[in-house]
């Protein structure tokens, strides 16, 4: 076959034949339209015009045997165009492979809520209370361990020692949560706030504003126009610090820990990151102490990952109940097949969804 | 609609599975909304307790935002205990929702996954729909970071025994790419320095020049640089040592001396010679186009895979991957950017210059580069470095000859001569990434000296003694509108409709109301300028219908909320969204009274004026 038949013979395919074929060989080939799909299969397979021909005649065998489910009716918003995939009859010969797998009783297993206990810190976050008497921390932990905690301690030591505190956070909408809650702790005396065109209760031991203007006073105390307290400021909290890395606002954190005044501690709270050894190194070599870094990965409530079919099964995502940590193919046998059987199905349809 | 589960039956399996209460992670707000409606014809009825409990919480948030109490969706949210939340909305509705979720009223909030960011929003479950996520205009694989953000709000502390992450498919999902971030470790974070005309102003208003280098030594983005430049130096190190063997010789420089021998011997046409041809720009740029370097090309950008000199005219030219997967061959010349990456390149001798490995791994990183790169900033020397002609004049000048290294030379040459240039490609990149940040910030320094912000000895000037303090996106372009008293004499809507063209960076398409016609020539005005600093400062998107709806938030003091909702097809949340950043730009222009006391008054009267209704719920 010349590649113009080629052409020709991928011209008449159905677009999903086509998706099909560019899998594994176009990169996101869902986003292009019919024209350019082709031209994109072509393109990728210059070097094998002969592979491709191959797998383009054993796709319309393969169709031509098992001729394609009609597709229903695409009507927006309306229950019925939910085609939920039949239901297969289940296959008990399969169960060899299951057996090492997890039950989806046992994958349930603990649901609920646990019985109340007395709150105890956790010692990670003595750790950085304790690390923070001395020097600047990082702190590298999963989402909802309990960073909040360290930074309403922390606040409380500074401003027991007549110290003013700064919080940052991201987003003016985080900073409006992080007030109510801080007035609810400290007293609404206490906490102060400021936005670009407001300050309320400025004068404030504990002052939450975003990152920009934490970093517009740096500027303006750089610069001899002070603004606030800059003199007595004893503790900078940046939540949510692996900002750092945005592209588009990541600089601001950087110039904002430049900047910070050597005599106040700064304590930097982020979520799991591959480098928080990167950034406790750089903070240690720009400041006057050694900065500790308070690490770790274990979330303190277990996940567990499952799989929802669209005809409501609910099934395990992996072999164990908890997640396998570095072994991301070991998946529960019961969701892989439900997944490929999804994914037969639904790829006729070739409709790119966005 | 694609072939996934209905949510009125997701909430279903999830309620009977007691995996309640659940995030259910939708591709878009549109999606999100769907989700809602669909359960309108849903019989599901909250028992009266509960919705009594929904109630009495909205209540309380009421007190505090009354725009919660008319929203249209409270009656849907209290029968059926679910609700949405996105970027859509207004902030004082995503803080009732927040608050009904924390207090344990819902079921199950549908949600984009903006809400991954730092928002306390825990619920037992959540379900994510999705692999990739709209990243500027383009979907992009969720990272191992986000997937386990995402992840990371099921199962609340203190709440919950176990927290469960279901994924549910919908077409195009790549369970590949969830599948790892559970299970992944996350990736790495990079700095993302940027230099900003503010940065500069404020950094030397505040130290003298020589100071700054040392400042910017203090970054985050040198500190990674400088990693880099350490593993490059261990690898000279490493070279060095290789090359310990050849030496020493009777001459020092043995390989220049007997290269230039043996090309002269050779009769080879010279190569500094031809260089001297070269503007030394190009000269020291095509230094850089080394294999694996990503450089920019009229049209899109490349790969170098090899270097090398055209036959005929000796013009130095380059053997570029293009995203294709074509291998084209261009001048040197012919390139815009080098961008400041470069890739492991195996180098082979023949077509296509690298082995089949390299080539698959370079394509496909071809296809995953981010939509800006950092270029890389590149020295000049001060004198090309050309062989002063003396050497060259005549072989009879040569020692090499009778030299006794003379057979050595001739055996080592060729491997010495590749170790060497391999060490001077080394010290070149070591020199770029200590030096970098440095010639960016030059960069800026001479910009900002050329509009007269900065004296010729980079002090500030008068104007940029002002400008510094407006520390904001295209600050460039609003300073310059200032000094070409683009304002003088506009009332606060015009400067409010401005303003907001500026800052609105979005061009999702509605319809919004007519624009004044004040507004309209300023904004032509405006636009000219823009273009012109368009070398200087990417231009905003100056959008006249945004900036129309701004101006009448401000031109007509009775218009309600819901009016101005009514006025256009934009979401209340990004109508909210665009006011509160107008409102930062306004603030901005604000702090110049001392200089700029007419136009700082105008702008308080427009923050004045913008901060009614919803708009002075928050902080
Ligand atoms: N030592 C502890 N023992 C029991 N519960 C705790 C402890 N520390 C924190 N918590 C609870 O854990 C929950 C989550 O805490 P928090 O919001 O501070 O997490 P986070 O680390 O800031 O998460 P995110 O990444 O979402 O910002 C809170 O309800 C908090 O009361
Ligand atoms: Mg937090």
């Amino acid at each position: 076959m010349t590649s113009d038949e080629l052409e020709q013979l991928l011209v008449q395919q159905p677009v999903a034949v086509l998706h099909r074929l560019a899998r594994g060989r176009v990169h996101r080939h869902f986003r292009a339209g019919k024209r350019r799909l082709i031209e994109l299969i072509l393109q990728h397979s210059s070097q094998n015009l002969a592979g491709l021909e191959s797998d383009v005649l054993a796709l319309i065998a393969e169709r031509q045997s098992h001729p394609q489910p009609p597709q229903p009716p695409a009507r927006p918003a309306s229950r019925a165009v939910v085609a939920p995939p039949r239901r297969t009859a289940p296959r008990s010969g399969e169960q060899e492979t299951t057996e090492a797998a997890v039950s989806l009783a046992a994958w349930l297993e603990g649901i609920g809520v646990p019985a109340p206990q007395p709150f105890v810190p956790d010692p990670w976050q003595e750790d950085a209370l304790a690390a923070l008497d001395e020097t600047d921390v990082v702190v590298s932990v999963p989402t909802g361990s309990g960073k909040t905690y360290v930074a309403v301690e922390a606040a409380k030591r500074a401003i027991a020692h007549n110290q003013t505190v700064i919080y940052t956070s991201p987003l003016k909408a985080l900073s409006n949560t992080k007030y109510t809650e801080f007035s609810r702790i400290f007293g609404i005396d206490k906490v102060g706030i400021l936005t670009g065109d407001r300050q309320e209760n400025g004068q404030a031991p504990l002052l939450i504003m975003t990152t920009e203007i934490l970093r517009n006073l740096l500027y303006d105390a750089a610069s001899g126009e002070i603004d606030i307290r800059l003199d007595t400021l004893g503790l900078v909290i940046l939540d949510e610090s692996q900002y750092i890395a945005d592209p588009e606002r990541g600089v601001v954190w950087e110039e904002t820990i430049i900047f910070c005044p050597s005599q106040a501690k700064l304590l930097l709270l982020s979520a799991s990151i591959g480098n928080p050894q990167d950034i406790a190194d750089w903070l240690t070599s720009i400041r006057p102490t050694t900065c500790r870094l308070v690490r770790h990965s274990k979330r303190t409530v277990p996940l567990r990952a499952g799989y929802l079919h669209p005809n409501g099964k609910l099934v395990p995502l992996f072999k164990t109940a908890t997640i396998p940590s570095g072994h991301a193919g070991h998946l529960h046998p019961e969701a892989k097949r439900l997944f490929f059987e999804y994914e037969e199905e639904t790829l006729p349809s070739g409709r790119p969804r966005r | 609609m694609p072939p996934s589960i209905h949510p009125v039956d997701l909430i279903a399996s999830l309620r009977q599975k007691h995996l309640t209460p659940a995030i259910v992670f939708l591709t878009s707000r549109r999606a999100c909304d769907e989700a809602m409606e669909s359960f309108d014809h849903a019989d599901i009825v909250l028992p009266p307790v509960r919705q009594d409990a929904i109630a009495a919480a909205l209540e309380r948030v009421i007190a505090q935002y009354p725009s919660v109490a008319d929203h249209p969706l409270i009656p849907t949210v209290q029968r059926i205990g679910v609700a949405a939340h996105h970027a859509g909305h207004l902030p004082s509705w995503k803080i009732a929702i927040e608050e009904l979720m924390r207090q344990g009223c819902l079921d199950a909030v549908f949600a984009t996954t903006t809400l991954a960011a730092g928002v306390d929003f825990p619920a037992r479950t959540v379900v994510i729909t999705q692999s990739s996520i709209r990243k500027s205009r383009d979907f992009t694989d969720l990272t191992i970071g986000e997937v386990q953000q995402i992840a990371g709000r099921a199962g609340r502390r203190g709440k919950d025994q176990v927290g469960f992450a279901v994924v549910t498919p919908s077409p195009y999902i790549d369970l590949g790419v969830l599948t790892k971030g559970f299970t992944g470790h996350p990736e790495s974070i990079d700095s993302q320095f940027t230099i900003s005309y503010p940065m500069v102003l404020n950094l030397l208003k505040a130290h003298p020049h020589e100071q700054i280098h040392a400042i910017l030594a203090k970054s985050f983005a040198q500190f990674q640089l400088n990693q880099r430049a350490e593993l490059l130096e261990r690898k000279l190190d490493a070279l060095h040592v290789q090359m310990e063997p050849f030496g020493p010789r009777v001459c020092t420089d043995w390989v220049s001396q007997w290269q230039t021998f043996d090309q002269v011997r050779r009769q080879r046409p010279q190569r500094h010679q031809v260089r001297r041809h070269e503007s030394p720009e190009l000269s020291a740029r095509f230094h850089f186009m080394t294999p694996g370097r990503v450089v920019g090309l009229a049209r899109g950008r490349g790969i170098v895979l090899r270097q090398y000199r055209s036959k005929g005219q000796k013009n130095p030219m380059i053997s570029v991957l293009r995203l294709d997967g074509a291998v084209t061959e261009c001048p040197a010349s012919n390139v815009g950017d080098i961008f400041d990456r470069v890739f492991e390149c195996d180098e082979t001798p023949a077509f296509p210059w690298c082995s089949a490995a390299s080539f698959d791994e370079l394509s496909y990183q071809l296809t995953e580069l981010p939509a800006r790169l950092p270029t890389l900033p590149i020295m000049v020397p001060k004198d090309s470095e050309v062989l002063p002609d003396a050497i060259v004049q005549s072989l009879g000048d040569f020692p090499c000859p009778s030299c006794p290294s003379r057979p050595a030379c001739q055996k080592d040459f060729a491997t010495a001569l590749r170790l060497r240039q391999e060490q001077h490609r080394h010290t070149k990149s070591i020199q770029a990434l200590r030096a970098s940040l440095w010639h960016r910030f030059q960069e800026r320094v001479e910009v900002l000296q050329k509009f007269g912000y900065l004296s010729p000895s980079a002090h500030l000037t008068d104007e940029g003694e002002w400008a510094r303090l407006i520390r904001i996106d295209h600050s460039l372009l609003i300073t310059e509108l200032i000094r070409a008293e683009a304002f003088t004499g506009a009332d606060p809507a015009l400067l409010t409709g401005v303003m907001a063209s500026i800052t609105h960076d979005d061009d999702r398409p509605g319809s919004f109301p007519r624009i004044s016609s004040g507004l309209s020539s300023l904004l032509g005005q405006v636009r000219k300028l823009a273009e012109s600093l368009s070398p200087y400062e990417d231009p905003p998107l100056l959008r006249a219908d945004v900036a129309a709806l701004a101006e009448r938030w401000i031109a007509d003091p009775t218009l309600t909320w819901i009016g101005l909702c009514r006025l256009t097809t934009m979401a209340e949340g990004d109508i909210y969204r665009l006011l509160a950043r107008t409102l930062e730009f306004l603030s901005q222009i604000h702090t110049l009274r001392a200089t700029h006391p007419g136009l700082a008054e105008t702008a308080s009267r427009a923050i004045a004026l913008i901060r009614r209704g919803v708009l002075e719920e928050l902080p």
